[in-house]
């Protein structure tokens, strides 16, 4: 009973928390950071379909981050009258082509060299795009400055972005949830199980791979596209650097790799976090981040490499086992 | 003929494995591989089942050369095998393990569902289908890795040493399990080291020593081969045995 309740309270929770902050002293900053916490959550809900569910730890997810991120500026950069938001499906077009050429080799790579191969991949990227003049090199390339329209997605509060990244989150999480209890999510855990034993059972084991890094991507673009509209800017850093991809990874796997509200449960914690020791440590925050990061890495691998709805299951069976 | 192969060899480096096994199987027919460890017959599976290409020879399934096609494609052609060690989908319910398997056959959930179903009924898993499939023991896990693999419908099973480990009351109920599968039309081969498995089920046995075929036959006569016997226990008492008839 409490097992169905519970992801209700959940959404009516976030559906209510702009509200539930507005009156108080600081309602812009932790609107804000709620909208930031979404995007996060969309992100490493993306990443989760393949690092998750497939089990191919990939660290190179700031690409199709990147290109969800850049080619709507670009677009408008190159045709002004353009909305960006007609970037949106182009990105996510340009991610899922990157991901085939990406993933018809990689895959042939296991485990740690997969991931290696993917950390690789994203910094040739990185750097390729920090010396294309027309991306903007290793400056940046920025949107429309004024909103002409509400199709340029240009808002001053962060509410209206909360609750477009909360519909966007819903659809991911739909998807995702579609996907766990159809063939293709079963194929995918019986991959990450046990290939040999997978392809003996007739899974295409690289085809199904192969689709799972596809609609990953094109998720991980539309992050990508929606961090553009409410940011207006991208660089090379904050849209392909190592840390975009880091983050995804962290925020799933402290919530629960592989399981549908995981990553949305460690963007509920790791977000506000972040944002608590960026506004106490001030501009020099991001070396803490790092310094974060690092930690939360040691201590899920050490105490539990199945994150908190992991540790959540495991210590609501012992108290129903107790009582 | 279901299955046949020529001349199949399969060489790691200068080790031979395998060498020229030809083995041709009816459908319907119930045939035994047997000899001592390393003989080559996990080997010779694994280049039926597609897990290994073999280093000459052909394979050929329901009239079709597959000597090149992937696992996963022979699988849908009807080939099943099960591993001598159970590689179970650990987090896995067991419900959920053998529809991995039914979805060969059932794109929809539902009706991967209804088959797996099916499947957990005719091996005595039912009982135990929603846990997960870690907490099973060895006998559960055979069974399990046998009903993952009739969930794909095969129609060719290559059992590997499914009966390995067994207590002797689950090897008779192992039994019974194996002539069930073998009523439903499905064609066996089966690699086994208990003699009584091979004697009850079957009705030709090949034997493999250094990965070549040295008799095949009728098992009650294969088994009192001087041969087969030698390689088993060695030159001498190969002699003695023939000495004492």
């Amino acid at each position: 009973m409490s097992a169905r309740w519970t992801p209700i309270a959940l959404w009516a929770a976030l559906l209510l928390f702009p509200i539930a902050v507005s009156t108080t002293d600081s309602a812009a900053f932790y609107q804000d950071v709620g909208a930031n916490l979404i995007l996060a959550a969309i992100a490493a809900s993306a990443w989760n379909i393949v690092g998750g569910y497939a089990g191919q730890v990939s660290v190179g997810h700031a690409i199709f981050f990147g290109a969800g991120a850049y080619v709507p500026l670009v677009i408008y950069n190159l045709w002004p009258a353009l909305p960006p938001l007609v970037g949106l499906p182009l990105g996510v077009v340009v991610a899922v082509l990157i991901a085939a050429g990406i993933g018809v080799p990689s895959f042939r790579l296991q485990g740690h060299y997969f991931s290696m191969a993917t950390i690789a991949v994203a910094e040739l990227v990185r750097l390729v795009v920090s010396n294309w003049d027309l991306l903007g090199a290793a400056i940046g390339i920025q949107g429309p400055a004024t909103p002409r329209g509400w199709w340029d997605l240009i808002f001053r509060s962060s509410v209206p972005y909360y609750y477009i990244f909360l519909g966007v989150l819903a659809l991911t999480l739909a998807i995702t949830s579609g996907m766990e209890r159809s063939r293709f999510g079963y194929y995918l855990r019986a991959i990450r199980a046990g290939e040999r034993a997978a392809r003996r059972l007739g899974v295409p084991v690289r085809r199904t791979q192969l689709k799972a890094l596809m609609l990953s991507a094109a998720h991980t673009a539309t992050a990508g596209s929606l961090y553009a509209f409410k940011l207006g800017f991208v660089n090379p850093e904050s849209g392909l650097g190592i840390l975009v991809s880091v983050q995804m990874i962290i925020v799933a796997a402290l919530g629960g790799a592989g399981t549908l509200y995981g990553p949305l449960i460690g963007a509920l914690i790791l977000i506000p976090l972040q944002s608590a020791t960026n506004t106490w440590f001030g501009g020099g925050g991001s070396g803490l981040t790092f310094i974060l990061y690092g930690g939360i890495i040691v201590i899920l691998a050490r105490f539990e490499p199945g994150g908190l709805l992991e540790l959540w299951r495991r210590l609501s069976a012992r108290v129903a086992r107790a009582a | 003929m279901l299955l046949e192969t020529q001349d199949v060899s399969k060489a790691f480096g200068g080790f031979v494995a395998l060498a020229e096994a030809s083995l041709a199987v009816e459908a319907g027919e119930i045939v035994g591989l047997i000899g001592p460890n390393g003989a080559g017959k996990s080997t010779f599976f694994n280049c039926i089942a597609g897990d290994l290409a073999p280093s000459g020879g052909r394979i050929r399934f329901d009239g079709v050369d597959v000597t090149e096609e992937p696992p996963e494609a022979r699988a849908l052609r009807g080939i099943g095998r099960t591993f001598q060690v159970p590689a179970t989908f650990e987090d896995m319910s067991i419900l959920e393990n053998v529809m991995v398997g039914a979805f060969l056959r059932h794109s929809q959930a539902r009706d991967a569902r209804t088959k797996a179903v099916e499947v957990l009924r005719l091996t005595g898993l039912e009982a135990q289908a929603r846990q997960p499939a870690r907490t099973l023991g060895t006998p559960g896990r055979k069974r399990l890795e046998i009903a993952r693999v009739l969930a794909t419908e095969p129609k060719l099973l290559l059992l590997d040493e499914a009966l390995a480990g067994l207590t002797p009351a689950e090897i008779q109920s192992a039994i019974a399990l194996v002539r069930k599968i073998h009523a439903l039309g499905i064609t066996i081969v089966i690699v086994e080291h208990i003699m009584e498995v091979i004697l009850t089920l079957t009705a030709r046995v090949l034997v493999f020593n250094q990965g070549r075929t040295i008799a095949q036959g009728r098992p009650q006569e294969v088994v009192s081969d001087p041969k087969v016997i030698e390689a088993y226990l060695g030159h001498q008492h190969g002699a003695r045995g023939r000495r004492r008839r």
